[in-house]
């Protein structure tokens, strides 16, 4: 079974998640599932998504901490690096990730991405091309969405 | 000769040293650079097709690669005073460029190091106590369990062997690992690889440093052929591309394709793709088939009559020609053979738009598919040509030598009239796309190339069938025979005289033609003379070209230009002799 054998770095880490919790995020591990996090981050305030709760899953790989978890968003979002399945393009969960790197920090990092969305290295294109066209506009759809997907109803 | 003078200058002039002097040796010494110059390409003389030139490349094996990578090694790391392994990171970085490496050290040697991550002192500090926490696994350890690259950032053995397995299985980036801690650049070397990895890992980390100094070096490829693991270092900007590797495969260096002189690397990709593309499929469809009126799917008509009924489940009966439907039509409209209401549409103009595109289309194709069959027959032709090669040095040429009592060496010339052949089998075939996108509106060029092509054509005919068939005749006597000396004389000449003709053809194609141009200019129309003029000692023009020149003459007399009865030349309508062979009109 997944739990039985449980890496003591994945323990650790779970600790320090429940124990310690940063700011703004919350990640518990599933109940038959120790490698399966439900997690909740908090809209970033003066973002277009402050006040809204986003919840997503993550996975940890049988190869973590050698390979990347994998992070999808639930709540429905409107940003240019997050597409319609909630996949979100992100380096560190890609290329660019370390196995120094935490699932604390991939979380810090999504919550950062959501503060300052990348329309110039975009999932999707639709939403990025509005970003760069009429930011404005783009900022109230999010905030749109933000009320209408993530208000925690 | 005044023409001679002139390609001395259209070329490269390193390549035509000993244009005309046969084997020479080629242990070239230029410039520095590339100081290894093997004689061994040359020195079995089984290749003189490329010894004509002055070779501006080197094969290299596996063996000379290794040697290579590590002499460049050895030269970075006593230069800048730093470790083998040090020195290998490095040149890595600067895709293995010596120089490179130099200016950049020592126009900034901090910079470097940040860049390429080699650190001169640890980014942190161990603690003193006697554990350590790993990074990734968040376990304690002694010291001696835990291992870092210069920054000192520890991570404990399993761990890193899990990192750098898992580098290594992703790819070449494993070259350029860096240490695991994401804010921290610095440098995994191959020491620590041989300490942390398997001994497969190590094994394939080897070979890709090793395909690195290949590939990742501007100066040098691997040869394209399959199975081949020979690499071709290049004098880059010596112009000739073709390089024949020392497994028999002749490529472009420029563009990795087979050789493919005259033709510019360009013409071969669009030839090559147009010769795999879908298109070609659907000007087929365009031009031999339509689509059902009601369910659009295409029909080819191949026999029968107007009368079309579609295949189930459509079924709808149709006219051929107008489209219209069948119950429209009967006796009064023509009856199955034909259509009145076509015929009148058509007068109308109804039809046009469409029709043209069809045939269009069907012009396109046929011209593509003259072109291709040739190139191809020819392609076929030199592949016959190299088995049959294979099979002389195997077994004709020792029994020759047997019955005509003359030793192998004798017998040379033999092979290089077969290596010729191929040659010349694959610059025809060539010239058969050259022609394909030469211009249709360039009617002057058009002419002068088809009469070239024409020329060229029953050249190596003639060479081929004496290779061939006259060849034969010796192998089937029983004893020596006196007209032997006179067949080799014939062969040694046809063979150097094809060759002539050939070179010429191949320059006169990249040249563009330049020739045809320059109409009035009568120095250069001398050195075209050359062209036709080394095929000296052959009979007349061969029977296609004066056909098809012919034909093309006839195209011409409409325009500002007058065709030579002599040579095909398309001369301008002022001048009354012909710019190519200087005879009245």
């Amino acid at each position: 079974m997944a739990n039985s054998n449980l890496p003591r770095r994945i323990i650790k880490e779970t600790q320090r998640l429940l124990s310690e919790p940063a700011p703004g995020i919350s990640a518990s591990p599933s109940e038959d599932n120790m490698r399966y996090f439900n997690v909740m981050i908090l809209g970033p305030t003066q973002s277009p998504y402050e006040g809204g709760v986003f919840k997503l899953e993550l996975f940890l790989p049988e190869e973590y901490p050698m390979a990347a978890p994998k992070v999808r968003f639930l709540t429905k979002i409107y940003h240019p690096n997050i597409d319609k399945l909630g996949r979100i393009c992100l380096d560190i969960l890609k290329d660019k990730w370390s196995p120094a790197l935490q699932i604390r920090t991939v979380l810090l990092s999504i919550q950062a991405l959501l503060s300052a969305p990348n329309p110039d290295d975009p999932l999707s294109e639709n939403i990025a091309k509005h970003w760069k066209t009429n930011e404005t506009e783009a900022v109230e759809t999010a905030k749109e969405w933000t009320r209408l997907y993530a208000s925690g109803a | 000769m005044e023409s001679e003078d002139d390609m001395h200058d259209a070329n490269d002039v390193d390549s035509l040293e000993d244009f005309y002097s046969g084997e020479t040796a080629m242990a070239s010494d230029d410039d520095g650079d590339g100081d290894y110059d093997f004689g061994d390409n040359e020195s079995d003389g089984s290749d003189d097709i490329t010894s004509h030139r002055q070779q501006n490349y080197t094969i290299l094996s596996e063996v000379d690669i290794l040697e290579r990578q590590e002499e460049d090694i050895l030269r970075i790391s006593t230069v800048l005073s730093i470790p083998r392994v040090a020195a290998t990171i490095l040149l890595r970085h600067y895709n293995w460029d010596v120089s490179k490496v130099h200016d950049a050290w020592f126009a900034d040697e901090e910079k470097v190091r940040q860049a390429v991550g080699l650190l001169e002192k640890p980014v942190v500090q161990f603690p003193k106590s006697r554990e350590l926490t790993c990074g990734i696994c968040f376990e304690s350890y002694p010291r001696d369990k835990i291992y870092s690259t210069a920054c000192s950032h520890p991570f404990c053995t399993s761990c890193w062997e899990g990192y750098v397995s898992t580098a290594i299985s992703d790819g070449p980036g494993c070259l350029s690992l860096r240490c695991p801690d994401p804010s921290c650049g610095s440098a995994v070397g191959q020491d620590m690889i041989n300490v942390l990895a398997s001994e497969e890992d190590k094994e394939k980390y080897t070979r890709y440093l090793l395909r690195s100094y290949v590939e990742d070096n501007r100066k040098t490829k691997w040869c394209p052929a399959p199975g081949c693991d020979y690499a071709v270092d290049f004098v880059v900007g010596s112009g000739i591309y073709d390089v024949s590797c020392n497994c028999s495969y002749s490529f472009c260096w420029n563009c990795t394709e087979e050789a493919h002189r005259p033709v510019d690397c360009g013409t071969v990709a669009k030839w090559i793709l147009k010769n795999s593309a879908e298109s070609e499929n659907m000007n087929w469809i365009l031009a031999n088939s339509k689509p059902c009126p009601k369910c659009k799917r295409p029909i080819e008509k191949n026999q029968g009559c107007m009368h079309i009924t579609c295949t189930p489940p459509c079924k709808y009966e149709f006219c051929w020609l107008c489209l219209g439907s069948w119950s429209d039509h009967g006796e009064r409209t023509g009856g199955f053979y034909a259509c009145n209401r076509y015929e009148t549409a058509k007068q109308e103009g109804v039809y046009d738009e469409t029709e043209k595109r069809r045939e269009m289309a069907k012009n396109s194709l046929e011209r593509y598919t003259h072109y291709y069959e040739r190139w191809a027959t020819n392609q076929s032709s030199r592949q016959k040509a190299i088995a049959d090669l294979q099979q002389m040095q195997a077994v004709h040429i020792e029994r020759l030598s047997d019955k005509q009592c003359q030793p192998e060496s004798q017998l040379k010339f033999i092979t290089e009239a077969w290596l010729q052949i191929i040659e010349c089998r694959r610059v025809l075939k060539w010239t058969y796309a050259y022609g394909y996108y030469l211009p249709e509106y360039e009617h002057a060029k058009r002419v002068f190339f088809e009469y070239l092509q024409g020329e060229a054509e029953s050249g190596l005919e003639r060479l081929h069938q004496c290779a061939e068939k006259e060849l034969q005749s010796f192998l089937n006597l029983d004893g020596p025979s006196k007209d032997f000396n006179e067949f080799r004389t014939k062969l040694a000449g046809l063979t150097s005289v094809t060759r002539n003709y050939f070179e010429n053809l191949v320059r006169a194609l990249e040249n563009g033609l330049a020739d045809v141009d320059a109409h009035g200019a009568s120095s250069r129309s001398s050195s075209s003379k050359s062209l036709g003029g080394n095929g000296k000692g052959k009979g007349g023009r061969g029977k296609g070209a004066s056909c098809r020149s012919s034909g093309s003459s006839r195209n011409l007399e409409d325009t500002d230009h007058w065709s030579c009865e002599h040579c095909t030349f398309a001369n301008v309508r002022a001048v009354t002799t012909c710019q190519m062979c200087n005879r009245h009109r």
